[in-house]
């Protein structure tokens, strides 16, 4: 049996970090807002079982990154409803720094960019990451260094030797 | 000042912080009623690839890779399969500029575009290469298109964006160059099924406004041209407007062109608006036309 009040619960406290998360690894925030979206559709949908799970945000970002990857994916049954629900809410436009970092990011290979959100937005170390992802930290560190030195590259005012003194350990 | 990668990450999430996302009640009632259709719909989904099949249509299945277990340092719970994505039909091509065609004669074998809700980022055309004077950005507030008499051409529309863009007709400008010209791009999701009849209010509203008073002084007259055809149906306005010198007194004319191409629910207006006082070159509005088409088109794919 499913418990709405505690999937409610567990969406209004994570989905705010899901939705940077997403749009972290898409690079477009209406693409961010549709996969979040059919992630949390996807864990509601077997919530009976996920609301025992000891880290049901750690599965749903397994779950964004992998529909952020998937380029064919068409996730049209989210706008449909919103079209029988009326126009969304104007927004505000997006920051110039979002931007630049979005349009850096979406020249970046997809593992990267998940590395880069753990890092940045969750605060995870290498390792951590590694559990997340299930690849060696080797790996791992590969990652976050091409992906912070692309970015140094990418991104104005940014010193890529001020990211290596910094480098994640 | 040495800036760190971690300030843009705080930027990212505070625009991400600034957006609506809907409430979970809504969220969960959209998953049930999916969840309700798919379970009757399986057959459904057979029917359609094998009509497709037989009309040519190429159908892509949705690679869906299956599902996500839980982490591995949590193992206590498996996920189950996430149900398989429904087909989604693909268009069997997607042309640079595809054949005016009315609303009421769509072409035979194709779909009609979706109805989005919202305009991403790549809705919006990449300028050529080397003719970009200064990066585009968006705006707010302008208004989509010149006044025409007085008409009334605003209506409830689901979402407008609009950008300003600013050119080069050509590579061996230096970098410092004034541009040649610039564009106000704007696109419009209007309401299901109405973006047709607004089209036809801006057709008539430019038909019975052929002269007014122009902003900068004497007189305005615009019109209808022929010519490009764009998306399901397009069209041309033409302003001239008395070019006036530094003095005030008229000297020609500036003419200014401005493309409306619809596709589906979706407008698309390209206003010239130039660049102390240059006129409007047909060739480059014809060219960022396809392109602005060819990027409606492949968003809304």
């Amino acid at each position: 049996m499913r418990d709405a009040s505690s999937f409610d619960e567990f969406y209004r406290s994570t989905s705010r970090r899901m939705l940077r998360y997403g749009y972290a690894v898409a690079g477009d925030y209406v693409e961010a807002q549709d996969l979040v979206q059919e992630a949390y559709a996807r864990a509601w949908r077997q919530w009976g079982r996920m609301s025992a799970h000891p880290a049901p945000e750690a599965w749903l970002r397994l779950v964004v990154a992998r529909l952020a990857t998937d380029r064919w994916r068409r996730l049209r049954g989210w706008q449909a409803a919103l079209v029988r629900s009326g126009p969304p809410e104007a927004v505000p436009p997006p920051g110039e720094d979002a931007v630049l970092l979005t349009g850096a990011l979406r020249r970046l290979p997809a593992a990267q960019r998940q590395a880069l959100a753990l890092h940045y937005l969750f605060d995870m170390s290498v390792d951590e990451i590694a559990r997340e992802t299930g690849v060696p930290t080797g790996t791992v560190k590969s990652w976050l260094s091409r992906g912070r030195a692309r970015l140094a590259a990418l991104l104005p005012g940014v010193s890529a030797a001020e990211l290596e003194a910094n480098d994640v350990a | 000042m040495s800036r760190d990668v971690s300030d843009f990450y705080r930027s990212l999430a505070a625009d991400a912080d600034g957006r609506p996302l809907a409430g979970p009640d809504a969220l969960r009632r959209w998953a049930d009623r999916r969840a309700r259709v798919r379970a009757a719909g399986g057959s459904l989904v057979a029917v359609l690839l094998i009509a497709g099949a037989a009309t040519g249509t190429r159908l892509v299945l949705a690679d869906d890779r299956g599902p996500v277990t839980p982490p591995a340092a949590t193992p206590t719970v498996t996920a189950s399969p996430p149900s398989p994505s429904p087909a989604t039909p693909a268009p069997t091509t997607t042309a640079p500029a595809t054949p005016d065609r009315t609303p009421s004669a769509p072409a035979t074998g194709t779909r009609a575009p979706r109805t989005p809700t919202s305009i991403p980022d790549r809705a919006f055309f990449a300028q050529p290469a080397g003719l970009v004077a200064a990066p585009p950005y968006f705006t707010e507030g302008e208004p989509v298109l010149p006044e025409f008499c007085g008409a009334d051409l605003d209506e409830p529309v689901v979402q407008r964006r609009t950008r300003a863009l600013f050119y080069h007709l050509g590579t061996d400008r230096p970098e410092t160059a004034v541009p040649y010209g610039s564009y106000r791009h704007t696109i419009t999701i209007h309401r299901a099924g109405r973006a047709g009849d607004w089209m036809a209010d801006l057709r008539r509203a430019v038909r019975e406004c052929p002269e007014q008073e122009a902003a900068s002084g004497g007189v305005s007259r615009q019109r209808l041209l022929p010519g490009g055809a764009y998306g399901d149906e397009s069209l041309l306005i033409e302003l001239r407007t008395p070019a006036l010198t530094a003095g005030g007194t008229a000297e020609g004319e500036t003419v200014r062109l401005i493309r409306v191409v619809r596709i589906g629910d979706v407008v698309t207006v390209l206003w010239e608006i130039g660049w102390e006082g240059t006129s409007s070159d047909r060739a480059n509005v014809d060219d960022y036309s396809r392109r602005a088409a060819r990027a409606v088109s492949d968003w809304l794919d």
